[in-house]
């Protein structure tokens, strides 16, 4: 077994398995998405950028990118900063921390397909728990505020199934579901900070919780936040179950919910457009890529200082 | 200058007794050591000191004035951590800044990136200072690195650095060289004892290696089991120890113990030896304890003198001087001797020597570990 070819035989099972699991499925969609391929069909034609073409100019992928910035964009600091003031609190309180842990932490375990169906129960237009209690306020001085006025007068957001609100109801369904996660990541950073920081902190003078976040906890988190936001980031790319669970026609009112991945669901299972599904794939792959270079050029020149 | 005074200090963690009324007055600019060992509540004390401990009961004393409700920020006292404790992400120079920055400039002018444009002469008059201790400290170079760049010695010195900028009432220091290497320590005491005789200012120092509190210190609390149990100067700790405990603390290789009877007229012996001095017959001395240094080895030339016999077991040659390690004759006990070189050069191990006391040096305890008392030379003549 000595020789040249015993390293081989050590890495050789990683490496093949990498290749058939990994790189060759990347490799055959990017190649896919130069043809115009369908499951079933016996050849394909290669036609070049065209399916890049149509993603740049059609308006449904307009929406597609507007739809899915919309809730990274909110998804990702919403979780983030309410992952981190949740693991905060928790961290500060003496009892009943595993309490509130596991309250925060209960959406993330719960099956998302599951917890849909009730929020359109509750999100329901007229018979919605949200919409009733809304319609309690009618008639207080909560009617001065142009929201309720215009509620009570005719009716309340549909919410799910308005095109003004429905990406924003989405992604805040997609806020309670991930911000119990980003806390137990913050949980975790935040017992490796050393103590003798927080008393060095008191001794230099620093009196209010502030300060002590400013100069010792927050630096301290800085390789945390870096994870946690990328696994944000990645996680708020592939959101599909919501979508697909409250609007299996495709991408809700105006298409204004109609995100990547439902795009690559839509256009590749579908309508079996292998081609055009795989260039949507290879620009997912291009995005999430990139946030794992900026997250690895940031780890290891910003917040690793040892 | 201020003088700092702790009144019947205890702490209690649940049933255990951590501190158990210690009284303890640091005069303004006085070296003084804690030392004991490992969990003997020295570090507890001085944390207390710090305000970073609440103590369960008794009074901190700074200036005269009690401050047990000020809070550790506001004490005035300056900390260096066994750790160093610095801002990892922090160059040096920020480091530095912080204490001065947090006491002296509002909240708005210390904000990130606006506060340095509003506060620009408070900005450079703080870096000045910052520039001027790091002078001192010779870590002008370093100014711009982060901790993570500096070797163990360099980190010592910009927690110093840190401590030392704002002028602090005292410095707490809390085992700041047990992460260097034995020679570095060995220079970086000499380098605190200077520091300390420059600065002027009062430094409390806690240790477990006797060693440091003996070439450092003014003064030096020896403690144990949440006690003081002696507070003096090194010399009288080391020469003249008020407890066994002091005694076998302090002082490396640790002084011997041998078993002591004491006869009707006060006569003092240990395993047959007489020692020249007496006591009152009425005082009843358990122990003889004898420093390595004060044990002679007597040449075998025939010459009779009241003596020990034993079995040099093993040689610790320090090149200077030499350890012998020896198994007494009656084979329950065991002795140090510390020696010239050259006088034991010839001594093999497992050869057989005698050894005796040097006349005067002998310290005797009582069954508490108390020490005890010879009689004064003119009574013992009339005796």
């Amino acid at each position: 077994m000595r020789g040249r070819l015993t390293p081989w035989w050590f890495a050789g099972p990683a490496v093949v398995l990498m290749v058939l699991i990994l790189i060759a499925p990347i490799v055959i969609a990017a190649l896919l998405s130069f043809t115009d391929y369908s499951l079933g069909n016996s050849g394909a034609d290669w036609v070049g950028l065209k399916n890049y073409d149509r993603i740049v100019s059609r308006s449904s992928f307009e929406k597609m990118f507007i739809a899915t910035f919309t809730y990274v964009g909110v998804v990702v600091p919403l979780s983030v900063g309410l992952g981190l003031g949740a693991a905060l609190l928790i961290n500060s309180l003496k009892r009943f921390g595993d309490f509130y842990k596991t309250i925060y932490f209960l959406p993330v375990m719960a099956a998302l397909l599951a917890m849909a169906i009730v929020w359109e129960f509750t999100l329901h237009p007229t018979i919605g728990l949200i919409n009733e209690t809304l319609t309690l306020a009618c008639g207080s001085w909560l009617e001065s505020f142009a929201f309720f006025e215009r509620g009570c007068a005719r009716n309340f957001p549909l919410w799910l199934g308005d095109k003004d609100y429905a990406i924003w109801t989405v992604a805040f369904i997609g806020v309670w579901q991930g911000f119990g996660f980003t806390m137990v990541l913050y949980l975790a950073g935040l017992t490796s900070v050393p103590r003798e920081l927080y008393q060095a902190a008191e001794m230099d003078g620093a009196k209010g919780g502030f300060d002590r976040f400013r100069l010792v906890t927050w630096p301290m988190l800085g390789p945390t936040t870096v994870f946690v936001v990328t696994i944000a980031c990645i996680r708020s790319f592939q959101v599909f179950d919501t979508v697909e669970a409250f609007y299996p026609q495709g991408g809700g009112p105006s298409k204004s919910v109609y995100v990547m991945m439902f795009a690559i669901f839509e256009k590749g299972i579908q309508q079996n457009l292998i081609g055009l599904g795989s260039a949507v794939t290879v620009i997912f792959l291009t995005f999430v890529l990139f946030l794992t270079l900026v997250q690895r050029w940031l780890v290891e020149r910003r917040v690793h200082y040892a | 200058m201020a003088s700092i005074r702790l009144s019947a200090i205890t702490k209690s963690f649940g049933d255990t007794q951590v501190l158990k009324g210690i009284d303890l007055a640091i005069e303004p600019g006085e070296f003084l050591t804690l030392v004991g060992p490992s969990g003997c509540g020295k570090s507890t004390l001085l944390r207390i000191l710090a305000g970073l401990e609440a103590q369960s009961a008794g009074d901190v004393i700074i200036g005269g004035e009690t401050i047990n409700k000020v809070r550790a920020a506001e004490r005035n006292l300056a900390m260096v951590f066994q750790s160093y404790a610095l801002y990892p992400h922090m160059s040096v120079l920020q480091n530095m800044m912080t204490p001065l920055t947090l006491r002296d400039l509002s909240f708005r002018e210390r904000l990130p990136f606006v506060g340095p444009l509003m506060a620009v002469g408070k900005y450079r008059a703080l870096k000045e200072r910052v520039a001027e201790t790091a002078k001192i400290l010779q870590i002008e170079d370093l100014l711009h690195r982060k901790p993570g760049q500096l070797s163990g010695g360099q980190r010592q010195r910009a927690a110093l650095g840190r401590a030392m900028v704002r002028n602090p009432v005292a410095f707490l220091m809390d085992e700041p060289l047990s992460n260097l290497d034995a020679a570095l320590r060995v220079h970086m005491r000499a380098e605190l004892a200077e520091l300390h005789r420059r600065l002027g200012t009062t430094f409390v120092y806690v240790t477990h290696d006797q060693a440091e509190a003996l070439t450092m210190s003014d003064r030096m609390a020896v403690m144990m089991g949440g006690e003081i149990l002696q507070l003096d100067s090194p010399d009288r700790v080391y020469s003249d120890p008020q407890d066994l405990r002091v005694a076998s603390f302090v002082g490396s290789p640790k002084i011997n113990c041998l078993p002591a009877e004491v006869d009707q007229e006060g006569r003092l012996s240990c395993l047959g030896l007489f020692l020249e001095r007496r006591v009152l017959p009425q005082s009843d001395p358990k122990t003889v304890a004898i420093r390595p240094e004060h044990l002679v080895l007597i040449s075998q030339d025939g010459q009779s003198r009241p003596s020990l016999s034993g079995t040099v077991t093993h040689k610790e040659n320090l090149g200077a001087e030499v350890f012998l390690h020896l198994a007494l004759a009656d084979g329950a006990h065991r002795m140090i001797l510390r020696a010239e070189a050259e006088q034991v050069h010839d001594t093999s191990l497992l050869s057989r020597i005698d050894i005796a006391f040097r006349p005067g040096r002998a310290l005797i305890f009582g069954a508490k570990g108390e020490r005890l008392r010879f009689l004064p030379e003119r009574q013992e003549k009339a005796a």
